[in-house]
């Protein structure tokens, strides 16, 4: 009786540090950027000494120079220390958005897909019709309810997006439930809550979850379109929507629209980019 | 041959006298499900709004007439109140707005005293030129995004265009629109944002909207083409002596055409919802500024309707979409009530998955 | 007429006069190298082909044998290099031409018959559109001429009704009539050469025979030289004058089929003998004859079905899978269920481990009646039957460790404490011929052979007294696929198991089982003893199966060619 023999696979850790090692460089700066602005969200006094909140008239719209990188606005406020302090509130409530997309679409999606018959009819003419609604018109109709706060205009990107993770979800949770492998664990005696849990959840779960790193950099410009439109906290509140707004009036100080502008799109930018090398290593 | 595989099927299955097109009888009860489904949709949709808006935000309609600022004479309140039915109980006012909205009735503005029908009826033409117009530009981007990432001879381009949907997606449309407006309009004096009209800063702001919209459009039709690219008929026809170009327009264009179509049925939703933003931004007239002013002034049955009647719409151009499919691709099959909605796995038309991007064989 | 054009259907006389004076080299490869990346799958490879003649070019996967043949149709992709070597064709050098020089050769002179018919065609256009395409390669008068000519091919390739093909879609045609309108195809413009890859596997049997009788036949009356790739040493032997044996992209052997056979000079090619049942049938004749004696005393039926019926309704058909089937399987023997697409040979076996309800007669395994059980009884009666399946790379969860994999079915059934089960499971891994170093590894980087022994061990661990095997090779490579009949025979040898063998492959069923089944359209064809069924068949269909096996020299006991004759 012959042994088949394999060549050694190195451990987890060495395979990781191969993950890092064959890393495009742009993946690395978007990386970089990330925790940059996961920072800026954590600790913003670290990076600034200003005050985002106290007026200083006699500085008024200073465009851009060393002593105020991103110039300053119609009160005096250095911008680069209100985008800092208005990333908190930009980011972290993306995070609760896309919590919310993720936990409710995820479990419709699953139970949709697994259950199949009604239960897949009825979940499926909720998502339908929450689908027909235009994603932003429900968000605002969202907001209006609940009140003008960025908390709620992340509730309500949140809702709007339970319909695509609970679509993804199901589609994948179909794929994997007509797998041979888990036919053939019905065989083995396994029961169909223990299948559902240990063999298609765990195989469906990663295109949810590299739906969610995308579904992150969108919030993110959902909330702040919201907040452009004054629908996220009044000010002073920082949140980079509300910059945007506040600078679309004054047309001679384009530092204050674009600034804040640069921002969204860098920090996205780098989500989107992380989330498509995700996709093209796994 | 697997052995999960029940219906293993060597015999082909009875000839049809039209070659393969959809066949008369079953597309018609394919048809009238998909009615019936659409319309339950529709006042699903009014309701869930309904629910969202007068319930969550706890009867604004009283509240709102209630208001001693609001400017309103007792006797308009008193008609307004009865109008609304705002004593009744939450259901009663339910049927009658769905009843009246599906007669075309769609509410009095607490604001303007005026039908609500009438304001977005004026207000209509000017969104639909801008959505119209939205709509197009990014077609075109996306087609001539896809085919260049394709076709284009210098390799390093065609990665740049690839990576262009990428970028759309990054950038939100009202930032778009502030720096068109801070070019052409502040630094060229090509337009004046006093006069949104004007057809320079229409095409802008059809850009502003179009450029978020094309990038998914675009991914779907590049990955097509990826896709359809391998496929073992391209290689053959290749060997058959065609050209290159040849095989571009016959071989892969088609096969890759239905789930485009599907998309740009998605996108009229995207689109809706992006003209609310970028009228705001660009000052302009529309049903989008319609809804912001409500927003404002908490005129609750403006609201209301405008958000019901663009699910309305979304849902008759899905249904289009959906009609013309079995059309498009003879493999479509044509699936009874589970695969409601006609609609797509993992492109997003909606929940149920229907095999319209065709890649479940037939037999 | 064509300009391109070079040859007409020929007559005999010219075939023989290959071998006379005129120029008879069609295509010559010498010394090609290709690599994908920095992977190196051919290496210095080496072959001609004359006019009216076949060449087959035979490997396993991996052997570089698609390469070689897209090499020689400029259709590798993008990513392929070629390091080095030649491809001459006609006595021009086509190595290195542009596409645009190239071109005009494609379909004129060199044809092409892809592996899976079913993929080949747009499936949005019909059959009419690209059939006109080809027909538009000879710059005919017009349509009406074109037409005429698709007609005639299409009565050439033998199919049916032509004008019903003529109008159908790609999707609306079985397998074997898709392949014979791309043969068809391929053939319209009077190319010199095809080169036909894999032109028969997901094919059924009969169908196979059909078309390879149809290139055959091809080649005889237009002179057409084929290149036929395949991984079949049998059906290559059958068919071609010439053979290459290849492995890792080098020539192990390269020698007319008749002196290839009765003296392989490469160690590879006598393996690949001795392991393709069709040539080898006598390869498990001692442990036949060991069971043949040992139940001779009181056979008992360890498996048996009774009259069973199921009919499938679904939205436009209803289909009879399985109608009035019976059959009986004795305890520690092997039973092959025999058939091809649509014979129901799956449904019975669905049938037999209760994942469908049967609408009529009995299963009864082991004095229990089955066929009437709940959901719970179910799972208690297969702790005895269990199941190994066609597919080894769909049948075990890629994100769940190999322990876990073959040890749950202890934890569903209880069995024991943790410590015996993983004893268990680690016996159960040796007894496959697996190493223990596999245990935390998961099945994404395994082989097909060793994946389909973690599945037999998973099968296997429960002790179980019957072993359903549903073509649990037919997914592997000839060798890996002779590797693992040798460890079901010799488990089955050691553990008294009971197998129900289900097989396409009736050289395969010949060296392995003891008694066979033979099913059509859901019903029992014949039914006996496999040396009965083999020597004289009784049913034309039975008859038509045998003789789809390609009648090749065999091998004797001391693995040395016993006769030149077929079979």
């Amino acid at each position: 009786m012959s042994y088949i023999t394999l060549p050694e696979r190195s451990s987890v850790s060495s395979s990781t540090r191969k993950l890092f090692a064959g890393m495009p460089p742009t993946v690395f700066l978007a990386f970089l950027i990330i925790v940059i602005v996961a920072l800026w969200a954590i600790v913003p006094s670290l990076f600034t000494s200003h005050s985002p909140v106290t007026a200083v008239p006699l500085d008024r719209f200073e465009s851009p120079s060393a002593a105020h990188w991103f110039g300053t606005d119609y009160l005096g406020r250095d911008e680069f220390t209100r985008v800092v302090y208005g990333t908190r509130s930009s980011v972290l409530n993306a995070f609760v958005a896309v919590g919310i997309g993720l936990a409710v679409g995820g479990a419709l999606g699953l139970i949709a897909g697994f259950f199949g018959g009604l239960t897949d009819s009825v979940i499926g003419r909720g998502v339908d019709t929450m689908l027909a609604i235009p994603a932003f018109l429900l968000a605002v109709t969202i907001v209006v309810a609940l009140g003008f706060h960025t908390v709620n205009a992340a509730i309500a990107t949140g809702i709007t997006s339970i319909a695509i993770f609970a679509r993804i979800m199901r589609a994948e949770t179909l794929r994997v439930r007509q797998s041979v492998f888990v036919e053939s664990s019905y065989l083995q005696g396994g029961s169909r809550l223990f299948v559902l849990f240990r063999h298609v959840l765990p195989n469906a779960y990663r295109s949810v979850l590299a739906l969610s790193v995308l579904q992150l950099g969108y919030a993110i410009i959902v909330i702040a379109a919201l907040a452009f439109l004054g629908y996220g906290s009044p000010p002073p509140a920082a949140d980079w929507g509300l910059l945007i707004s506040d600078g679309q009036d004054y047309q001679f100080a384009p530092w204050l629209v674009y600034c804040p502008a640069a921002v969204v799109v860098i920090t996205v930018l780098s989500i989107n980019r992380i989330s498509r090398w995700l996709r093209n290593t796994n | 041959m697997s052995s999960i595989a029940v219906l293993n099927n060597e015999p082909a299955p009875a000839p049809t006298a039209r070659g393969g097109r959809a066949k008369a009888w079953p597309y018609l009860a394919y048809a009238l499900r998909r009615l019936v489904q659409a319309v339950v949709v529709i006042v699903l949709a009014y309701i869930i709004t309904f629910l969202v808006l007068s319930v969550v935000g706890a009867n604004p309609i009283a509240s709102q007439l209630g208001n001693p600022q609001a400017g309103l004479s007792p006797s308009s309140v008193h008609k307004l109140e009865s109008y609304y039915g705002v004593n009744k109980p939450a259901i009663d006012q339910l049927w009658l707005g769905l009843s009246r909205f599906f007669r075309g009735q769609l509410g009095i503005s607490l604001e303007y005293h005026l039908p609500v029908a009438h304001l977005i009826e004026t207000a209509l033409p000017y969104t639909l030129k801008l959505a119209g117009m939205a709509l197009l530009i990014s077609l075109l981007f996306a087609a001539g995004i896809a085919y260049g990432s394709q076709r284009f001879p210098i390799k390093a381009v065609r990665g740049v265009l690839r990576s262009i949907p990428s970028l759309f997606l990054s950038v939100p449309n009202f930032v778009v629109g502030l720096i068109l407006i801070q070019i052409f309009s502040f630094r060229l004096h090509a337009f004046d944002v006093l006069n949104p009209n004007n057809l320079v800063a229409t095409i802008c702001a059809a850009v502003a909207l179009a450029i978020p919209i094309c990038a998914p459009l675009c991914e779907v039709l590049i990955a097509n083409l990826d896709n359809e690219t391998a496929q073992e008929y391209v290689l053959v026809a290749r060997s058959r002596g065609l050209s290159e170009r040849k095989i571009f327009f016959r071989h892969l264009v088609r096969p890759s055409s239905l789930p485009a179509v599907t998309m740009a049925a998605l996108i009229i939703g995207e689109l809706m919802g992006g003209a609310l933003i970028i009228e705001e931004v660009f000052g302009r007239t529309g049903v989008g500024t319609v809804m912001y002013q409500a927003v404002s002034s908490g005129d609750t049955p403006v609201l209301q309707a405008v958000v019901a009647l663009a699910a309305a719409v979304f849902v008759l151009v899905n249904l289009i979409a959906d009609l013309v499919a079995p059309l498009l691709d003879p493999r479509v099959e044509l699936i009874g009530p589970r695969s409601a909605g006609g609609l797509v796995r993992g492109l997003g038309r909606g929940f149920q998955a229907g095999n319209r991007l065709g890649t479940r064989p037939h037999r | 007429m064509a300009t391109q054009h070079e040859l007409t259907p020929a007559d005999p006389s010219e075939n023989s006069a290959a071998a006379g004076g005129r120029p008879s080299t069609l295509l010559s490869v010498n010394g090609l190298s290709v690599a994908y990346g920095d992977q190196q799958v051919v290496d210095d490879v080496s072959f001609s082909l004359g006019r009216s003649e076949s060449l087959a070019l035979i490997g396993e996967s991996g052997s570089g044998k698609t390469t070689i043949a897209r090499t020689v149709l400029r259709l590798l992709p993008n990513s392929a290099k070629i390091l080095g070597g030649t491809v001459t064709f006609n006595g021009r050098d086509v190595t290195n031409v542009s596409d645009r020089e190239f071109r005009p050769l494609r379909g004129t002179q060199l044809g092409f018959v892809p592996q899976d018919p079913g993929n080949a065609l747009n499936p949005v256009r019909s059959i009419r559109v690209q059939a006109h395409e080809t027909a538009a390669l000879l710059k005919l008068k017009d349509k009406a001429a074109e037409k005429q000519r698709i007609f005639e091919t299409f009565e050439q390739v033998g199919l049916p009704d032509p004008e019903r093909v003529y109008r159908s879609y790609p999707h609306e045609l079985s397998g074997g009539m898709l392949q014979r309108v791309l043969i068809g195809l391929a053939v319209l413009p009077r190319p010199p050469l095809i080169v036909a890859d894999e032109p028969t596997s997901g094919l059924d049997v009969t169908i196979q025979k059909v078309v390879l009788d149809l290139l055959s036949e091809l080649k005889a009356s237009l002179g057409i030289s084929l290149l036929f790739i395949t991984h079949d040493l049998a059906i290559a032997a059958e068919r071609a004058d010439t053979l290459v044996v290849l492995k890792d992209g080098v020539v192990q052997e390269h020698g007319t089929s008749a002196s290839v056979f009765a003296a392989p000079k490469s160690d590879y090619t006598r393996e690949l003998q001795a392991d393709v049942p069709a040539i080898n049938p006598d390869r498990y004749r001692a442990a036949r004859s060991v069971r043949a004696a040992a139940a001779g005393e009181q056979p008992t039926k360890q498996i048996e079905l009774r009259s069973v019926s199921k009919t499938f309704h679904t939205r436009d058909r209803v289909i009879t899978a399985v109608d009035d089937l019976s059959l009986s399987v004795q305890r520690g023997k092997t039973h092959a269920l025999v058939g091809e697409s649509g014979s129901g040979k799956t449904t019975a076996v669905r049938l037999l481990l209760g994942l469908e309800q049967l609408d009529a007669g009995e299963i009864v395994v082991a004095t229990e009646t089955v066929s009437g059980h709940s959901r719970s009884q179910w799972r208690s009666a297969r702790r005895h039957l269990q199941l190994v399946y066609q597919n080894p790379f769909t049948s075990l969860d890629p994100t769940w460790k190999l322990e876990r994999i073959v040890r749950e079915p202890l934890d569903r059934y209880n069995v024991g404490d943790k410590s015996e089960r993983h004893q268990r499971v680690v016996e159960a891994l040796h007894n496959v011929g697996l190493p223990d170093s596999l245990l935390c590894r998961r099945p994404t980087n395994l082989s097909g052979g060793q994946r389909q022994r973690v599945a037999i061990a998973r099968a296997l661990v429960m002790h179980p007294d019957v072993l359903v095997l549903d073509e649990p090779t037919s997914a592997l490579d000839v060798t890996v696929q002779a590797a693992i009949m040798d460890l079901l025979v010799r488990l089955q040898d050691e553990l008294g198991l009971t197998y129900l063998f289900v097989s396409h492959d009736l050289s395969l069923v010949r060296q392995i089982a003891d008694t066979v089944t033979v099913l059509q359209d859901g019903r029992v064809v014949e039914a006996g003893s496999v040396e009965q069924i083999f020597a004289s068949p009784e049913d034309p269909y039975t008859q038509a199966l045998l003789k789809a096996i390609p009648a090749v020299p065999r091998l004797g006991e001391d693995r040395r060619v016993l006769d030149h004759a077929a079979v």
